[in-house]
């Protein structure tokens, strides 16, 4: 059960925390979905091509990174609204992975490259047998392993060094930054990249764990990450909190799948409706405890 | 946006909380990019990108087969367009259009299906204002959440609609579906509560004339009551509009819930114009093309008009050039994301001041800046 929910959390996590890098900034990016999607695509087809997974997670990162990084670029040069170019990626990225996938692959539906293995999973001999901790450290890919370090890493980033630092002073007050001699565009230039990174991790991720490309393979995983850093009250530990709840509540909804008979496709809707759930509840305490203050 | 405006003050009421460029540029960038990027896509993809690009331009307007069926599309961009710009005005972003559409599609379908022994235009407007009244609701839900617990309406109204549309695509394709019929869709409603025809055998029908009436409405109502101009104060300005004794949360769920109206309408009238039926996926990419709309037109109701014709011919083009290209794919997306990337962008002379380059020996020979 455990060691579902660790499966099921890692993009959410991933995605949630290249988001909140973007927020600190104070230039939240909602194309989390896009990159993830674009991510899950080229990481599958490099690794098909070239045989390696490793090849594909690289390739991914490097591809993503880039192409977040051109569209911080070009939003932050024009003064864009980052919202709407945000939703120009993820309308782009749903469009372009259609159009490569009938180009690459001649088809618009799942694409499986024959020898491609679904990335092996390490289990860890002695831990495995524990109840709890076991389902929790062993038996995932190296994504899970991946995404904690990289939580780990981001909170000491974002605490602790200076870019760190500054990323977060430029979202505080762009102002109070400029004077100091920080340039916010700067540092948020770095935030967006980071966040194409982090997506591409949770593409890859989603692609390579499953050994194939399955058409809009983030489903909303981006959308929810973005619900997951509000939830998560802009920091990284809150973030991980708010990931594992919503992998607990999709893990619940697979669970009812297989038990109570509802139909599949109504099933689509449940993350969704979970996800706003959550977002109304944390709005309606949120709005609460101010009262109070 | 009155005309005895000055054009300074003019601009900058133009200018929203989300910052759209006034003027014709941004807009004239946008459609452009729009066109390149559904062309670059259909020449790469064809083996005779000349003949491709024949269709794109002459496709639409090849017959009148082809030329009503892009007015058509047109008038449901038009509605869409509206609703986005009325949210947008009251200082909202409505990112449920989607499922709002295809939820007024799927009333408007329910109620006529009922076969009510009305007169066929008592139907109709029933059926028409029981939509906008879901739309209105699915919206100002998450109008209120903002109004009331300042939970981000975008962020609740994609999420609302998220959930919606595979709720219908269920109800349509599964319990409701007609099983007489090899489509995904409900029954056809029956011929006496269809809209008239305007040129057969086109699609272009009557909800078209109605779009543009609604388009000159919401002219009216931004321009000439006290209610369009509250809204746009609040939309402009929170805090001043709060200075002036007006209640900025009415405003956000009355804007969200009308934008919410507007996009069901347009759904609904796709069904009793166009389709006659609710079939799985009928209204995709309605809420997004209104979005890319409304943005091209800065949010001014009478400029949705010929965004949405602009908007409707990229659209159409494309896919009369798809049909010649070596595989199909949607191209759709790609030309609504090029709008998107490029409406808000500003591409003016200031940046030059901010870069290196203003204060190189070139700049200030060229420009006349001092560095």
């Amino acid at each position: 059960m455990i060691s579902s929910i660790v499966d099921i959390m890692t993009p959410f996590l991933l995605a949630a925390l290249g988001g909140l890098v973007t927020e600190l900034a104070g230039s939240l990016v909602i194309a989390l979905e896009g990159f993830i999607l674009v991510g899950a695509f080229v990481a599958l087809a490099v690794a098909g091509a070239t045989g390696s997974a490793l090849a594909g997670i690289a390739a991914s990162a490097v591809f993503v990174t880039a192409a977040a990084w051109a569209f911080g670029r070009f939003t932050i040069g024009t003064k864009a609204n980052i919202f709407i170019t945000g939703l120009a990626v993820n309308l782009f990225a749903a469009g372009l992975t259609a159009w490569a996938s009938a180009v690459l692959f001649g088809t618009k539906g799942v694409v499986k490259p024959a020898g491609l293995e679904p990335l092996a999973r390490l289990s860890i001999p002695a831990i495995e047998r524990l109840p709890v901790i076991g389902g929790l450290l062993s038996g995932h890919t190296v994504f899970a392993y991946l995404s904690w370090i990289l939580a780990l890493a981001l909170a000491v980033f974002l605490k602790r060094t200076r870019t760190g630092l500054r990323i977060r002073a430029s979202g505080m007050d762009a102002q109070a930054a400029t004077v100091r001699g920080v340039d916010p565009d700067r540092y948020r230039l770095i935030a967006i990249s980071l966040s194409g990174f982090f997506c591409a991790l949770a593409g890859a991720g989603l692609s390579l764990g499953a050994g194939a490309y399955i058409p809009n393979i983030s489903s909303g995983r981006g959308w929810i990450a973005l619900v997951a850093i509000y939830l998560g009250g802009r920091t990284t530990g809150g973030v991980v909190a708010a990931s594992a709840v919503f992998a607990v509540a999709e893990y619940l909804s697979n669970i009812a799948q297989g038990t109570v008979a509802i139909p599949g496709s109504l099933l689509l809707a449940f993350p969704y409706l979970v996800t706003f759930a959550v977002f109304v509840g944390y709005a309606i305490y949120k709005k609460g405890r101010g009262k109070l203050d | 946006m009155s005309p005895e405006l000055p054009a300074a003050k003019k601009k900058a009421a133009a200018e929203s909380r989300w910052g759209f460029p006034a003027g014709l540029k941004a807009p004239a960038i946008a459609i452009g990019a729009a066109l390149a990027a559904a062309m670059g896509f259909i020449v790469i993809s064809s083996g005779n990108p000349l003949d491709a690009i024949g269709f794109f331009f002459s496709g639409p307007l090849s017959s009148p087969y082809f030329f009503g069926n892009m007015l058509n599309e047109t008038g449901g961009l038009i509605l869409t367009g509206l609703g986005v710009a009325l949210a947008f005005r009251s200082g909202c972003f409505n990112l449920g259009g989607e499922g709002q559409a295809y939820a007024g599609g799927f009333v408007a379908t329910m109620i006529l299906l009922a076969e009510p022994a009305w007169p066929g235009w008592l139907g109709i407007a029933t059926a028409c204002l029981a939509a906008a009244a879901a739309g209105a609701l699915v919206a100002g839900i998450s109008g209120y959440l903002r109004a009331r617990y300042d939970a981000d309406e975008l962020i609740s109204s994609f999420l609302i609609s998220s959930a919606l549309l595979p709720v219908i695509d269920y109800l349509v394709s599964g319990p409701l579906r007609d099983p007489g019929s090899n489509l995904l869709a409900t029954k056809a409603i029956s011929p006496a509560f269809r809209l008239p025809s305007i040129m057969p055998p086109s699609h272009l029908n009557a909800a078209f004339i109605l779009a543009i009436f609604l388009a000159v409405g919401m002219r009216f109502l931004f321009s000439r009551t006290v209610f369009g101009f509250e809204l746009r104060i609040t939309g402009g300005n929170r805090e001043f509009a709060r200075a002036q004794g007006i209640d900025p949360k009415r405003y956000y769920i009355l804007g969200m819930a009308g934008s919410g109206a507007f996009h069901a309408l347009a759904g609904a009238l796709a069904v009793i114009g166009t389709y006659f039926t609710c079939h799985k996926g009928f209204s995709s990419g309605l809420g997004w093309n209104g979005i890319a709309v409304a943005l091209i037109a800065g949010n001014a109701p009478l400029a949705v008009i010929p965004a949405a014709l602009v908007f409707s011919y990229v659209d159409a083009g494309a896919s009369s050039a798809i049909l010649h290209t070596d595989f199909s794919f949607e191209a759709g997306s790609l030309i609504q994301a090029a709008v998107f990337l490029f409406i808000t962008a500003r591409f003016t002379r200031a940046r030059f001041a901010r870069s290196h380059f203003a204060h190189s020996h070139f700049a200030r020979v060229r420009f006349g800046r001092k560095p």
